[in-house]
């Protein structure tokens, strides 16, 4: 991560440098080069960088030996535009599948330094995505879990649609609809409000 | 080793699969030979940098940077049929479904409360 970012910041400073030389010296270089900005020669070299999918067998063959991966164990991403180019292809396994116990040389991330990283190693590592097995089938736990809120929420709706409940009525006051208490005049006789029929 | 279980949350560890021990053909431990000398190989580099005393700066780990660049540079997008389905339906529609869905909800509200008949939800003032 370090060397990416120092390797872009000397890349925007290159290109600077280039335009400058270009402005003040007389033989400029391409307007493509330029723009492009050539990379310097601290950081990694391109052929120990990730490149296009490879289809010949030498290309392969070296692919693989840049990933320090044997050529059986090499396998790259299905060329279908996707943007893979020839990283590897490693199986789908969580970093919590493997050995707690062996001498890893980083421990937390249970990786040896130069393995091949899986393209989706920072979704793999032990405080996220786990592949680990299971008590009980994944099928089995999916089938439970949606049949269960899936029962609840059609209840719910349906409850929703066709309420049933007791019959209700208006609340009833007594004392002829609670004359005095809502402010009624003391001195008037309060119409007599019936709230009952024989 | 034959009375082995798993334990319940973990993997078999690679030790104790018995295909490593009942598969004896030539070509299965060439290549497990293979593997094991380039495991060998890199951990003899990390080793070496790491417990050489007059190193002052990181190690550096090229499978890292070979991951960071991979991920972070796309150099190899191509547009396809199935890269501008993607895009088209994560990256367009929803836009286009966000304006009607929210603009028919407003329309609606706004056509009743110029009716009057607007009932705020979670009205706490009386």
């Amino acid at each position: 991560m370090r060397a990416a970012e120092c390797q872009r910041g000397m890349m925007a400073a290159l290109r600077a440098g280039l335009l400058t030389r270009a402005l003040t010296k007389g033989k400029t270089p391409g307007i493509s080069n330029i723009i492009l900005g050539t990379r310097a020669a601290s950081g990694p070299s391109k052929d120990t960088l990730p490149g296009p999918y490879p289809r010949t067998p030498e290309e392969m063959a070296a692919a693989a030996k840049k990933y320090n991966m044997t050529l059986e164990d090499y396998k790259p991403y299905p060329e279908d535009g996707m943007g893979y180019g020839d990283y590897p292809m490693l199986p789908e396994r969580s970093q919590q599948e493997r050995d707690p116990w062996y001498q890893w040389d980083h421990p937390d991330l249970r990786r040896n330094w130069g393995e091949p990283m899986h393209w989706d190693f920072d979704m793999y590592i032990r405080n996220r995505v786990d592949t680990s097995p299971s008590p009980v089938e994944w099928k089995k736990m999916r089938n439970q879990l949606l049949g269960f809120m899936g029962f609840m929420l059609l209840m719910f709706g349906l409850g929703e649609m066709f309420p049933c409940y007791q019959p209700v009525a208006p609340k009833q006051y007594p004392y002829n609809n609670l004359y005095l208490e809502r402010g009624g005049d003391t001195g008037k006789e309060p119409e007599p409000v019936k709230h009952y029929e024989i | 080793m034959a009375t082995y279980k798993e334990a319940p949350l973990a993997t078999r560890p690679k030790t104790l699969d018995p295909a490593e021990y009942f598969n004896l053909s030539p070509d299965h431990r060439r290549a497990e030979e293979k593997r094991a000398a380039l495991r060998a190989q890199l951990k003899r580099q990390y080793l070496q940098q790491l417990n050489n005393p007059h190193r002052k700066e990181l190690i550096e780990d090229p499978a890292l940077t070979r991951w960071t660049y991979a991920r972070t540079n796309n150099n190899y997008f191509r547009p396809t049929a199935k890269t501008s389905l993607i895009g088209g339906l994560f990256g367009v529609l929803p836009l286009f479904v966000f304006y009607v869905v929210f603009k028919t909800d407003r329309d609606k509200r706004e056509a009743k409360i110029k009716a009057g008949t607007y009932q705020r939800p979670y009205k706490l003032s009386t």
